[in-house]
């Protein structure tokens, strides 16, 4: 097995290339990772659905539900984003468990990941790992974010279509969550209506929308343990035809580009030559002749 | 993890997949694996109950574990553990670790090593001596995998 082979072996959509890719685009060098991608870029068009919103709000029961009835319009893939524990690095990846039987009834495609403690609800990786399921021949992609709520925003620059997922007797966090992914959703989903208090959650954030324009944004009730509600749910998943293409571009290449000047910048910084002399200089002039002195290196190469 | 760093593929988070091969009625005993190993730095699958041999090897490629890790309290081990791995044979999954653990008679024991099934630890096995076995196992399955694709 090499490369070229896994590059083929995704584009035909064989499970074990793909879940192999995935490991190397997150484990391994950035040289296999940048030639699986340049490889696959332009194959596949799916649509990528982002599933996010507060913890134990039922993201993982809904996608268990909604994957299968999906599967009949196209190839379904999910991507799950696990927090990662910041003593040991570690995690449990909890959400295909409750995923685990309409997966194995399909032959569903589906990926846990730890975010590795990355910021903003995805894993760094998530882009790379969306192109390969792109490329494998999904239609459908569904992403779920870490759900720490509020800084979960990371998924509006990947997905073309985000679903923020809220339950009634969230109360307070409601109100704490409409400075954030309020702004993100493009449709607001009110899990566990066979819940008190869900008429009063539902009416709250339709209010939320209206008074920040959004009044053309959906907010549907549903009930995931007896499947109520759903059809209006699938509906306008399959009809959303926006797609993210520009912020998902801007997103990656700003990504490449940081990770390439931080490289170059700790790599200098950790190879300086520190004498007494650069010592008892303060550390602000320091950094600025480091960076004038690499700006220099930068206007030299042309740009395309 | 810092942005941007340069990783080796032996170095990233081990991953493993917690799974039960059949109903024992126990639960209890897997969270409180599940959670060490996540304190021991690894990403941790659990799957709940996957009741066919074709579900475990399925999910552990798809999500590319380095170690399976069965745990059967019931002592149907003989058969479920071959199961798993007789459906990883078919397939060709060369490399990925089984670890074994439940009751498990020792006269079984030499028949699951046989197989590939190592480790086999009876109920209370100090934690730690789990977590080096499987340790020393992934390690053993990132060295096979490192430079399979250059
Ligand atoms: N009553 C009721 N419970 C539900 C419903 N949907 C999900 N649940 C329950 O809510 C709990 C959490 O569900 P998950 O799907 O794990 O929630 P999640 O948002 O994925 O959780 P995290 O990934 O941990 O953030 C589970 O016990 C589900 O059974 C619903 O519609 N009604
Ligand atoms: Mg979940």
């Amino acid at each position: 097995m090499n490369i070229d082979n896994l590059i083929e072996g995704i584009l035909n959509g064989d499970n074990r290339s793909i879940a192999r890719a995935i490991s190397l685009v997150e484990n391994s060098d950035p040289v296999s990772r940048e030639r699986i991608i340049k490889s696959i870029y332009s194959a596949g068009n799916a649509k990528v659905i982002g599933i996010t919103g507060p913890p134990g709000v039922g993201k993982s029961t809904i996608i268990g539900n909604i994957a299968p009835m999906l599967s009949d319009y196209g190839k379904v893939s999910i991507l799950a984003v696990d927090p990662a524990s910041p003593f040991s690095g570690g995690s449990i990846m909890g959400n295909r468990i409750r995923m685990q039987k309409s997966l194995s009834r399909k032959g569903i495609f589906m990926r846990s990941t730890s975010n590795r403690l990355y910021n903003g609800g995805l894993s760094e990786y998530s882009w790379d790992i969306v192109k390969i399921l792109e490329a494998s021949g999904s239609d459908f992609i569904i992403l779920e974010t870490v759900g720490s709520g509020q800084s979960d925003i990371d998924i509006m620059n990947i997905a073309d279509i985000t679903c923020v997922i809220l339950a009634p007797g969230l109360g307070d966090e409601i109100q704490a969550l409409k400075s954030g992914i309020m702004e993100i959703g493009d449709v607001f989903i009110v899990n566990k209506i066979d819940r008190e208090g869900s008429y009063i959650a539902i009416k709250d954030i339709r209010e939320t929308l209206n008074l920040s324009n959004k009044i053309k944004t959906p907010v549907i009730g549903i009930n995931s343990i007896d499947i109520e509600n759903y059809d209006k749910f699938l509906d306008y998943i399959v009809n959303w035809n926006k797609k993210n293409y520009r912020e998902k571009y801007v997103r990656k290449l700003r990504q490449i580009v940081l990770e390439e000047i931080y490289n170059k910048y700790s790599y200098y910084i950790d190879n300086m030559d520190y004498t007494e002399d650069t010592l008892k200089r303060d550390p602000y002039t320091t950094a600025e002749i480091i960076i004038d002195s690499m700006n220099k290196i930068i206007d030299k190469s042309t740009y395309k | 993890m810092e942005n941007g760093k340069n990783r080796k593929y032996t170095e990233a988070p081990i991953k493993v997949l917690l799974a039960k091969p059949a109903i024992d009625g126990h639960d209890r005993g897997i969270f409180v694996l599940a959670r060490a190993f996540r304190d021991a730095g690894m990403d941790v699958i659990y799957a709940g109950l996957l009741p066919t041999p074709e579900e475990v090897v399925d999910t552990a490629i798809n999500e590319d574990v380095d170690v399976i890790a069965l745990s059967l309290l019931n002592g149907a081990h003989l058969t479920a553990f071959k199961n798993v791995i007789d459906i990883m044979n078919k397939k060709g999954v060369h490399d990925i670790a089984v670890v074994g653990g439940g009751i498990i008679p020792d006269e079984d024991k030499p028949a699951l090593e046989k197989m590939g099934i190592t480790g086999n630890f009876g109920p209370g096995t100090p934690l730690k001596i789990i977590i080096d076995h499987i340790k020393k196992r992934a390690r053993e399955i990132r060295k096979l995998r490192e430079n399979e694709y250059r």
